[in-house]
């Protein structure tokens, strides 16, 4: 299985991969911290001391952006293993299992997706306010679901193919069956899936930011960025446009790279 | 006698190459015209190309007159329904899926010929009973058989009252014995104008009369009078296409006769097959003997493939005994042949690393792969590629030389024919009867072809 | 269509069990004494004191085991005993019907928009050989790119803020209205009109369109009779799959905006920590999920009665 990209897949990968070494490198060469105040020096356009200007409380933007940045992708990251794996798992078991483990899982299944995904985030997340672990759990919860989904329809149709009934039938086990007719089926679905989700992780926190009740101050989360900045729009509006169009770029980056639509 | 259509010199080319090569033909009044091919030989192109439905990026060639006037080709989409008509080649997905059937024929009259809605309803009604369908006129095409939705179509064509019909394989997916039904329906209607047919069905040629042009590759072959053609055909291709049906294949095809006393494969007692509650057949029993081929036939639905499938244990039975008398037979040596190859093979890998996965779990000495390969005209470039990169001809033979590397005892045949062209399709029947009865292997064939059942198996077993 | 409404039933059911079960575990997980708590809910923060909660815990048994404590908040939920808001002191219910309403409004008046945006330009893009098609999906994917709090904020900025149209929060005239239903309608629009595209794309290509031409059908006839319901089906299908984006997107709207709607309404429960309002709004907001569910059923049914129904 060979994946061979578009173009404007591997525009949506430099992107990322561009954002993700201004996170790596922001956080590591930056002589500050994100919480290192300096009233003196607030609401600064860039310059060379701080390449990025600095916040209302003259916090360095560049520190501050680097570590949201890294955040959002180590959430991102986080989230779509965890749920990519258990859903594709989970899929794939349902459907060649027979007609218990789908029951079963189809009860589960409808539960999560009677709620909103981001209500069941919500919820969660007052259980543990600013939980970085809580708000992976309940997004890892809520995606999952999109993956069993989509893995198991499509492992249905598989189970039921001609080709895997004659590999079984010529005698080749369950992992060569999985490897050569299941996996090929569902690898394409499961890749844009993440790409999608990844997006959607990084944005479920964001939104999480926005209306304070996700990451909380004094931590640099863009969503959080984006409302502590905002009264400040008409002083310094290029603080205001760094989160939001950095949200914006990474979203944009998932979706170029997930390469087709769900 | 008024010509209806004419055609001269008509080409089609998508650049610069050149799809459908001249062609100059005429339809009279009252004799059809029948042109014959094998899919994507170009026959479908001339049809859209009379009524102006080439795709865009094919360029049209040569000058077409429609009732005796030279027309170009918004002229004769002005034409479509009440002059100029074409049957869709598959009726299910010409039919709107959403809109009762009758109402597909109805706002014909309504629309074209502006009546009353009332009006229209009755003619619309009346049609319906015409082709044998007054108590469907309130289903929807997904509710109906293909016989049936392909004389909606016809109906709803013909209701714009048009003299000249064109159908492009008029009865494509249907059942063998609804095929004639659809064809005589044709004939009426279009009995006081002119019906041009386009098929890749040598009965339906028949059946037809009138002239005939056999065409290949997009190249006129031969052309005359359809009755002469088709009981003395002159062109080589012509008469390979004819030698391929079935029924005027030689009895024995095969040199290898039956072995000396068999052993018995496999006995079923007094099987009983449901399927969702329904039962599809009864007590049935019968022997399997070793390299013996059992036909079964019987109308689709009837449940010829659920006995194979039982037979192979995919399928629960609802009562009966199934037992295999070989007892060195491994499980996999009990093995399937799908109808429709492509979706029999996984596009995943390269046909040589099926063939790889195969040597490597069951130690099969690979000295017999290129002899093998050999007598079933692979080439071994095909191991290099996908199944998608081949032939639906050349998987199927890929698929028999699977199964014949495992030594199979029993192979169930389930209609491996049907999705390919005549001439491959006596191929790889009579490539794969003899290489099973070489190797003592018992085949159960599942065919809609009472010819070709009639012609090669052993054992006839109706359902 | 009986299958149909039990299945929303069902998912009715699903929505109280797990709103209530995860606000118990809110409750329980919160620090300080639950008897308080559940004695302010009841009778407003102000006419707490140590007796009430006395009160309560007796009547409540709160000191009987966890389980036999979710039984009976399980049977508060099912006779729709919601409690007091903790902070305002007010019925959690009458705050929830005023929400609910307001969140409606913005819902109805955010679909039909992004139904006058979506719809004209997918067919538009449809339109065989249109050379605008790349520039408007080029588009869409851009606008799809902005969360919709992001879209959201830059439409503040612009029209409220920047030239002063539209006044730049909160409820009451028409006016109000007017933005946070626009960034609604366009986040939503630029998913839908590729949809619209798609399914127009596939219609006038398919056979049984053509097959109406050469019936005799014109043009236009052929759009009327055979196009719009075909085309319908899959974007009202895409709509029930993409209504949890559009709650979702009611959330961060309301509170980017201050529509006193269900999602403002739990955005600052949670925030204040008010149970019972988080358990209010929470269920109010999946009531909100299954009611629009059950109304794109319906249309699927109603265009489609073949019982294909969206998965």
């Amino acid at each position: 299985m060979t994946f061979s990209m578009k173009s404007s897949q591997k525009c949506g990968l430099i992107i990322l991969l561009g954002l993700l070494a201004f996170a790596v490198l922001g956080s590591w060469l930056s002589p500050y911290t994100i919480s290192q105040q300096d009233l003196n020096a607030i609401l600064e356009p860039p310059n060379a001391q701080h390449w990025l200007g600095t916040d209302h409380f003259g916090r360095s933007m560049f520190t501050r952006m680097a570590y949201a940045v890294g955040l959002s992708f180590a959430l991102g990251l986080v989230c779509v293993m965890t749920s990519a794996l258990l859903g594709t798992f989970l899929g794939v078991w349902a459907a060649w299992s027979g007609k218990q483990v789908d029951g079963v899982l189809g009860v589960f299944v409808n539960i999560l997706l009677a709620l909103p995904g981001l209500v069941i985030v919500l919820l969660l997340a007052a259980i543990a306010p600013g939980s970085f672990l809580m708000l992976y759990l309940a997004i890892s919860l809520v995606q999952w679901v999109e993956y069993f989904r989509v893995v198991r329809a499509v492992t249905q149709a598989v189970v039921q193919s001609p080709a895997r009934q004659s590999s079984q039938m010529m005698g080749f086990g369950r992992w060569y069956q999985f490897k050569r007719h299941i996996w090929p089926a569902i690898a394409p679905s499961v890749f844009t899936l993440a790409a999608f989700g990844g997006a959607n992780a990084i944005l479920t926190m964001a939104s999480l930011g926005f209306i304070y009740v996700g990451i909380q101050p004094p931590l640099a989360e863009l969503g959080l960025m984006t409302v502590e900045l905002f009264p400040y729009y008409s002083e310094a509006p290029w603080l205001l446009v760094q989160p939001l169009v950095v949200i914006a770029l990474i979203v944009f980056g998932f979706h170029l790279l997930a390469g087709k639509r769900i | 006698m008024t010509i209806l259509l004419k055609l001269t010199n008509v080409a089609v080319y998508a650049g610069d190459s050149c799809l459908l090569e001249p062609i100059s033909l005429s339809l009279v009044q009252g004799r059809p015209l029948t042109i014959l091919g094998q899919t994507g030989s170009g026959k479908s192109l001339l049809a859209q190309a009379v009524m102006g439905l080439l795709p865009e990026e094919l360029a049209l060639q040569g000058e077409i007159e429609v009732l005796g006037e030279s027309m170009t080709c918004d002229e004769r989409r002005a034409l479509w329904g009440t002059k100029l008509v074409m049957l869709p080649q598959e009726p299910w997905n010409a039919l709107d899926p959403l809109m009762k059937g009758v109402d597909q024929v109805q706002e014909v009259y309504r629309y074209v010929h502006g009546k009353h809605q009332r009006e229209a309803m009755a003619l619309a009604q009346a049609d319906l009973q015409y082709v044998g369908l007054a108590h469907s006129g309130a289903k929807r095409p997904s509710q109906l058989s293909g016989g049936m939705a392909q004389r909606l179509a016809i109906a709803a064509a013909t209701a714009g009252g048009a003299s000249l019909i064109l159908a492009d394989e008029p009865t494509k997916g249907l059942d063998a014995s609804r095929r004639l039904d659809i064809v005589r329906l044709l004939q009426t209607r279009s009995a006081m104008g002119g019906l041009l047919t386009i098929t890749h069905d040598v009965a339906i040629a028949r059946q037809l009369g009138g002239d005939i042009l056999v065409i290949k590759a997009g190249r006129l072959v031969e052309q005359g009078d359809a009755q002469t053609v088709l009981s003395h055909p002159e062109g080589e291709y012509t008469q390979a296409l004819l030698g391929a049906e079935p029924r005027v294949w030689k009895e024995a095809s095969f040199s290898v006769p039956l072995p000396e006393s068999p052993e018995v494969v496999l006995n079923v007692e007094k099987l009983s097959i449901e399927r969702g509650g329904k039962s599809l057949f009864n007590d049935l029993s019968f022997q399997v003997k070793q390299g013996e081929v059992v036909g079964i036939v019987g109308e689709s639905g009837c449940g010829k493939s659920s006995l194979g499938d039982a037979l192979l244990g995919l399928l629960p039975v609802a009562s009966g005994r199934i037992s295999r008398l070989i007892p060195a037979a491994q499980p996999y040596q009990w093995l399937k042949l799908y109808q429709d190859p492509p979706s029999a093979v996984t596009s995943s890998v390269t046909l040589g690393k099926l063939l790889e996965d195969l040597v490597g779990l069951h130690g099969i000495d690979r000295g017999r792969i290129a002899p093998m390969m050999d007598k079933l005209s692979l080439p071994e470039v095909i191991l290099e590629r996908s199944c998608h990169g081949v032939s639906g001809g050349e998987l199927q033979r890929f698929a028999i030389l699977r199964a014949l590397l495992l030594n199979p005892v029993f192979l169930f045949a389930d209609e491996p024919t049907s999705r390919l062209d005549p001439i491959t399709a006596k191929e790889v029947t009579t490539l794969l009867f003899s290489l099973a009865r070489e190797t003592k292997c018992a085949v159960l064939l599942v065919s809609h072809d009472a010819d070709l059942v009639r012609k090669t198996c052993d054992q006839v077993i109706a359902l | 269509m009986k299958q149909l409404i039990f299945r929303r039933l069902l998912q009715l059911v699903c929505v109280v069990w797990g709103v209530g079960t995860l606000t118990f575990v809110l409750m329980r997980a919160l620090p300080g004494d639950m008897a308080y708590r559940i004695a302010a809910s009841r009778y407003g923060q102000d006419n707490v004191d140590s007796q009430a909660a006395a009160l309560v815990r007796n009547e409540l048994q709160l000191d009987l085991p966890p389980w036999l404590a979710y039984w009976h908040w399980l049977m508060d939920l099912l006779q729709f005993k919601l409690g007091h808001s903790l902070v305002s002191g007010e019925p959690v219910i009458d705050s929830v019907q005023h929400m609910l309403g307001h969140s409606l409004l913005l819902a109805v008046a955010g679909l039909c928009l992004s139904a006058l945006i979506a719809v004209p330009l997918g067919l538009f893009s449809a339109w065989r050989g249109n050379p605008l098609d790349s520039v408007l999906m080029g588009l869409s994917s851009m606008v799809r790119a902005m969360p919709v709090f992001v879209l959201g904020v830059l439409l503040l900025l612009v029209f409220a803020l920047h030239w002063n149209w539209f006044p730049v929060a909160g409820f009451g005239t028409a006016m109000h209205l007017v933005l946070p239903a626009l960034t609604l309608a366009i986040s939503f629009a630029a998913i839908s009109n590729r949809v619209v595209r798609d399914s127009a794309k596939q219609v006038f290509g398919s056979s049984f369109y053509t097959f109406s031409q050469v019936k005799g059908l014109s043009k236009w006839r052929t759009f009327q009779r055979h196009g719009i319901r075909n085309i319908a089906l899959p974007v009202v299908a895409f709509l029930g799959i993409q209504l949890v984006s559009m709650i979702e997107g009611i959330v961060m709207i309301e509170s980017l905006f201050s529509w006193p709607g269900i999602g403002h309404g739990l955005a600052h429960a949670i925030f204040a920590r008010d149970i019972p309002v988080i358990q209010g709004a929470a269920l109010a907001m999946g009531a909100l999920f299954v009611l629009l569910n059950t109304l794109v059923d319906i249309v699927c049914h109603w265009i489609d009665p073949r019982g294909g129904m969206p998965v």
